[in-house]
């Protein structure tokens, strides 16, 4: 940023700014840290004391009981593998048809455009869409995770759009130096668009993290659940939901401790909140530096 | 304004116009790259298509598509003919307009702030803790707010009371409903939301700034004329796209939140179609009340898109 | 531009074309049923230690019956095929089981979806037998009608004639039901609060109220504040019975549907309902009840007798038990536990004002285990499926299930289960597998050792069976009911919880009963009472 270009530091604006921004940061976090502090607490103190910041009776029994079965470690594998490979089938599909369609003079363009929009608004559903699933034999694949949804059609056509704005004045250079479509998306139009692709990036990566409809859905093997699937369940179990109160007759199905509910929900955000430093840079990059005049 | 100008435009005569074979023959590539994300559309998103007609029948799992029985405009004729609808109506686009107002420039406006900020670790950290909320799970926020704003010993109450006498019962008043909706709503996903801005800020061009300021613009005006200008378009996009979805409401949040004491404000379509699931077996009805939201998602985006065409925008195309 | 209406045109023939191409495509994949599993059909002969059912033709084993079971899990942790219980099963019942866990959070769903696809299990647990999409796949011919053979296995046969019409359709039984307590429900309470205040246990309703009115007023955890109040109600599902449902039996109104002069009557339009909600204002009025009980939380509402706030809660009476086991951990925690005194007690319920105790029941049962007729295509096969489920009502195999292996997962001591406390390993090799014990005729498994309270409470479920009010319409599926039920339930249920919070008062609910009436009500009351004459 032009930080250097701004007048001097420190004016009520600047000072007002800072102090708002850092309450609403807190007011953000302290929810969270709440949580973390509960899952290293026991059911009791949760219980007595409802919220807290440092528990009292510090112990480490959630995690262990969360981790003495590979369950929940298998599962952290399985959702890593479908974030990651997922996510790259997304970039792959969305970023190559925004390519195509960012380019007017394309023939046919708006009628593809038209029907993308189109599945933006009106869907199948969930029982068509299993039964493409199933007649494409990836049920209880992790294929069924990470194909169905491969483009976001919002997604898809907020990078059209950015690809728009990429100067003409470049392709028409590249062009001229006998530079092919794909090495132009390749070389030029992708390393200028980084911060949005970053951006969509993070989202794709976050949207296969939080998701858990799909693997209820279409995995049958239980070693395949991702983690947000047995996250929810745990939640869930505790809450009472309404309706279910009648399966849990009381000797069968004792609801987890408070404290391993929040370790569930620790575990399960984390690693996905580790993502985004990693992704940081990317977000900052000025990005034209002048490359083209006028 | 930019993009590259339609060669027709510019043509007087049909003759200079390229030929169809030829043009498919210069864009070849592109029409490679368009290949798998239109296969994924065809596949995924347009065969699975005709569970849009399932709103015009009965359907039963187990019989299939073929053996349910057509009902017609059945579903629809119940869904209006409701005594409720008008009051599901109001509740859903209150709602929506609500959203609208408020949260949707929340998070223009924390992009904004935290692009003024100058110390790079405090950015970064305010960016990080504010991303946070995104992804506890609604579950968990109702029972935040529910010990938040509770009569019964929570803090907001207890405040209320210490300093004069009276408690006020949030969570069953129907009056403040719609603000906790919205205030729950920004503190969970004004951070996330802040992202795409930043984006787009980020792609703003440095000279700009510097120009600017040899002009001798202050802040207030560098952001005015340079700063806003620059995420018009992602604002623009991002407000025609909501408008598709005017009559959805985040069903999770609000059926954490419904009890009978402010249903009168709180039942929206998608609560509304939930409970019906439960007697009904959801398929046909769902898909029917679908089917009508996403045919007003429609009108809503066309109208927005024209307007913004109006106003010179780039709009969605 | 006049492109846009070639264009809008060009659109349209390609969706329709799409449309049509995927809708024949869907048509041929819509609802084929592709067999679930192949078990072995072999005529006549039994597994080894089966009971008594054809006549054994010959002696020659039989090949391990091969079953896919599909049922709801619970926790994360789950049994696997080949845990060692699971084996100790399938040798006991010369069976090759699969479990089909699914989380019990979206097993309606997955039901649904199994449904559509045609691949059913052999055994599919049925979370609600009046969906209608199961009562449409059961009219369809998807389930076998098990009632006929019932009779001809030993403990099946000794199904509760009630139950199993509670859990028809159409009169037919199309799956095994899962039994659970009928006489579940009653009040559990802080006894040590009750000795505190010097009450006995409530006999009456003037008890009850006398019991709250005390737990109020009288300081019973004695640490000098008037922070506690008498009972805990929490927001109303409507399907397990909540407080109020309970408490209304007590003033002689009907459980859903009354009878008067032969016909069926809603039970807000009868004046005991009225009285009951009256009280329920008075208790809410006077501050003997928690008065957020319309929004609290229903995860956390054992918190407040836990915590030493309130006293009472009017619900299922096993509730008490696990109620005490907290208090116990609190207290242990604080050092302060007297682990053999039991702070909570239980009763069935209170008299009304004619002296009679009225108990409301639960269904009966909760599921059903159906047989698809995709997966099982024989009826050679479906006796041999009978006999498997038959079988898991032995006493060894009840016990199998519920608690595991002797000497892995429990040990014996005179007789009781001592659990292991390796609760990670009972998660995973055990718990969840008694998701399949239908319980029919009864729980004759081990138990833990139980503790006098827990002896109290199953006493107090098997002796209020006699005093349970059933609903008469219970196994009624009402058209109408499916097209605006929940919309009808809304406006008796926002009425009688205005009216407790003083939102509106008596006019205002009659105000309600008569909407309620308007909007669909009076064909629903037609209609049942169409359904009930057909029943006499």
């Amino acid at each position: 940023m032009a930080k250097t270009y701004r007048t001097v530091p420190g004016t009520v604006f600047d000072v007002s700014n800072y102090i708002f921004l850092t309450l609403f940061a807190l007011a953000a976090v302290v929810p969270f840290i709440f949580i973390i502090s509960g899952s290293f607490a026991t059911d009791a103190e949760i219980t007595k004391r409802a919220v807290f910041l440092i528990p009292k009776t510090f112990t480490l029994a959630a995690y262990e009981f969360i981790f003495s079965t590979s369950t929940v470690s298998k599962s952290i594998g399985v959702s890593i593998y479908i974030t990651v490979v997922g996510t790259v089938i997304n970039l792959f599909f969305t970023i190559t048809m925004a390519y195509a369609l960012a380019r007017r003079s394309l023939m046919g363009r708006n009628v593809v455009l038209n029907m993308v929009i189109f599945t933006m608004l009106f869907s199948g559903g969930m029982i068509p869409t299993y039964l493409v699933i199933r007649e494409l034999h990836l049920l209880d694949t992790y294929w069924a995770l990470m194909l169905p949804g491969a483009i976001s059609a919002f997604n898809l056509i907020i990078i059209k759009n950015f690809f728009q704005e990429l100067p003409p004045g470049l392709e028409e250079a590249a062009k001229i130096d006998g530079c092919s479509e794909i090495g132009l998306l390749w070389r030029i139009a992708l390393p200028l668009s980084m911060p949005v692709i970053a951006t969509f990036t993070l989202f794709y990566a976050v949207g296969h993290w939080n998701d858990f409809f799909a693997s209820l859905l279409y995995i049958n093997d239980p070693t395949k659940w991702p983690l947000q699937v047995l996250l929810r369940q745990i939640v869930l179990l505790s809450q009472a939901a309404a309706g279910d109160l009648s399966m849990m007759d009381p000797d069968f199905v004792k609801p987890p401790d408070q404290s391993i509910k929040m370790a569930v929900i620790v575990v399960g955000t984390v690693p996905i909140l580790c993502v985004y430093p990693f992704l940081q840079k990317h977000f900052a990059k000025g990005v034209l530096l002048g490359s083209v005049k006028g | 304004m930019n993009g590259v100008t339609e060669l027709k435009g510019l043509q007087p005569s049909k003759s200079y116009r390229p030929s169809v074979m030829s043009r498919l023959k210069r864009d070849r590539w592109l029409y490679i790259l368009l290949l798998p994300g239109l296969l994924y559309f065809l596949i995924f998103k347009y065969v699975p298509m005709w569970g849009v007609l399932l709103a015009f029948k009965n359907y039963q799992p187990y019989s299939g598509f073929i053996k349910s029985a057509w009902v017609g405009i059945d579903h629809f004729r119940l869904f209006f003919s409701n005594p409720e609808f008008y009051m599901l109506l109001r509740n859903t686009l209150l709602l929506s307009f609500y959203n609208l107002l408020f949260f949707f420039p929340a998070p223009i406006i924390l992009a904004l702030l935290l692009n003024e900020v100058r110390i790079m670790l405090f950015k970064r950290a305010v960016q990080t803790m504010i991303y946070v909320p995104h992804f506890i799970s609604m579950v968990i926020v109702a029972s935040m707010t529910y010990l938040f704003l509770t009569t019964n010993g929570g803090p907001v109450n207890e405040l209320l009371f210490s300093y004069t006498g009276n408690k006020i019962e949030f969570l069953a008043s129907p009056d403040w409903f719609r603000p906790i909706i919205i205030l729950q709503t920004i503190w969970k996903e004004c951070g996330w939301g802040t992202i795409i801005f930043l984006a787009a800020l980020a792609s703003v061009d440095v000279e700009q700034y510097e120009a600017a300021i040899m002009d001798g613009a202050n802040r207030w005006r560098q952001m005015w004329h340079i700063t806003l200008p620059s995420i018009r378009s992602t604002i623009i996009i991002l407000l025609i796209l909501r408008l598709g979805n005017v009559l959805e409401n985040g069903f999770e949040q609000i059926y954490l939140l419904l009890n009978p004491l402010n249903r009168s404000v709180a039942e929206v379509f998608d609560t509304y179609v939930y409970f019906m699931g439960i007697t009904q077996g959801a398929f046909s009805y769902s898909t029917a009340v679908g089917l009508f939201k996403s045919v007003v998602g429609v009108i809503f985006v066309v109208g927005a898109n024209y307007l913004a065409k109006r106003f010179g925008q780039s709009g969605l195309y | 531009m006049h492109q846009s209406r070639k264009r809008m045109k060009r659109l349209t023939a390609l969706l329709l074309t799409f449309v049509m191409s995927a809708a024949m495509l869907a048509a041929c994949s819509g609802s084929g049923s592709s067999g679930g599993n192949s078990g072995n059909t072999n005529k006549n002969t039994e597994p080894p230690a089966a009971s008594t059912n054809a006549p054994a033709e010959t002696e020659k084993p039989l090949d391990p019956l091969k079953i896919n079971i599909m049922l709801p899990i619970f926790k994360t942790n789950y049994p696997k095929d080949d845990s060692p219980v699971a084996a100790e099963l399938e040798k006991l019942t010369n069976t090759d089981i699969h479990f089909e866990w699914v989380p019990n959070a979206s097993y309606t769903d997955k039901f649904n979806i199994t449904l559509a696809s045609g691949k059913l299990p052999t055994i599919i647990y049925v979370p609600d037998v009046k969906s209608p999409s199961f009562v449409n796949a059961a009219k369809d011919g998807a389930f076998w009608e098990i009632g006929p053979y019932l009779k001809d296995y030993k403990n099946l046969s000794g199904a509760n004639e009630v139950i199993l019409n509670n859990s028809s359709v159409d009169g037919k039984n199309y799956g095994i039901y899962r039994g659970r307590n009928l006489a579940r429900n009653g009040i559990y309470f802080r006894q040590d609060w009750l000795d505190q205040v010097g009450l006995p246990v409530p006999e009456t309703i003037d008890d009850f109220y006398n019991m709250l009115k005390a737990f109020k007023e009288q300081d019973p955890d004695q640490n000098g504040k008037p922070d506690t109040y008498g009972m805990v109600l929490v927001k109303w599902t409507g399907q397990w019975a909540s407080g109020f449902d309970v408490m209304k039996l007590w003033f002689g109104a009907p459980n859903k549907w009354g009878v008067k002069d032969g016909s069926l009557v809603p039970e807000f339009q009868t004046e005991e309902y009225m009285e009951a909600l009256r009280f329920m204002k008075k208790l809410y009025d006077e501050k003997l009840i928690n008065q957020d009980f319309a929004i609290m939380d229903s995860g956390i509402w054992t918190d407040p007798i836990v915590n030493n706030q309130a006293g009472v809660i009017v619900d299922v009476v096993d509730g008490a038990a696990r109620v005490d086991d907290r208090i116990h951990a609190a207290l242990a925690a604080e050092g302060k536990d007297q682990p053999d005194v039991h702070y909570m007690n239980v009763t069935g319920g209170v008299k009304g004002a004619d002296g009679q105790l009225r108990v409301l029941p639960t269904s009966g049962f909760a599921g059903m285990l159906a047989i698809p007729k995709s997966a099982v295509k024989t009826e050679e096969e479906l006796k041999r499926v009978l006999t498997f489920i038959d079988q898991l009502s032995e006493p060894e195999l009840q016990t199998l299930l519920n608690f595991g292996i002797e000497g892995t997962h429990y040990t014996l001591e005179d007789d009781y289960i001592v659990r292991n406390t390796d609760t990670v390993l009972i998660e995973s090799e055990v718990e969840g597998l008694n998701q399949m014990l239908t319980f029919i005729p009864q729980d004759m498994a081990k138990t833990v050792k139980q503790t006098p309270l827990r002896i109290k409470q199953t006493e107090l479920m098997l002796e209020n069976i006699q005093y349970i009010v059933g609903n008469p319409a219970e196994p009624f599926i009402s058209q109408v009911y499916t097209e605006k039920g929940a919309q009808l339930d809304n406006i008796i249920n926002d009425a009688r919880i205005k009216f407790i919070v003083g939102q509106t008062d008596e006019a205002g609910f009659k105000a309600a009963v008569d909407l309620w009436l308007k909007s669909g009500g009076t064909d629903l009351v037609n209609e049942m009472n169409q359904l009930y004459a057909a029943t006499k």
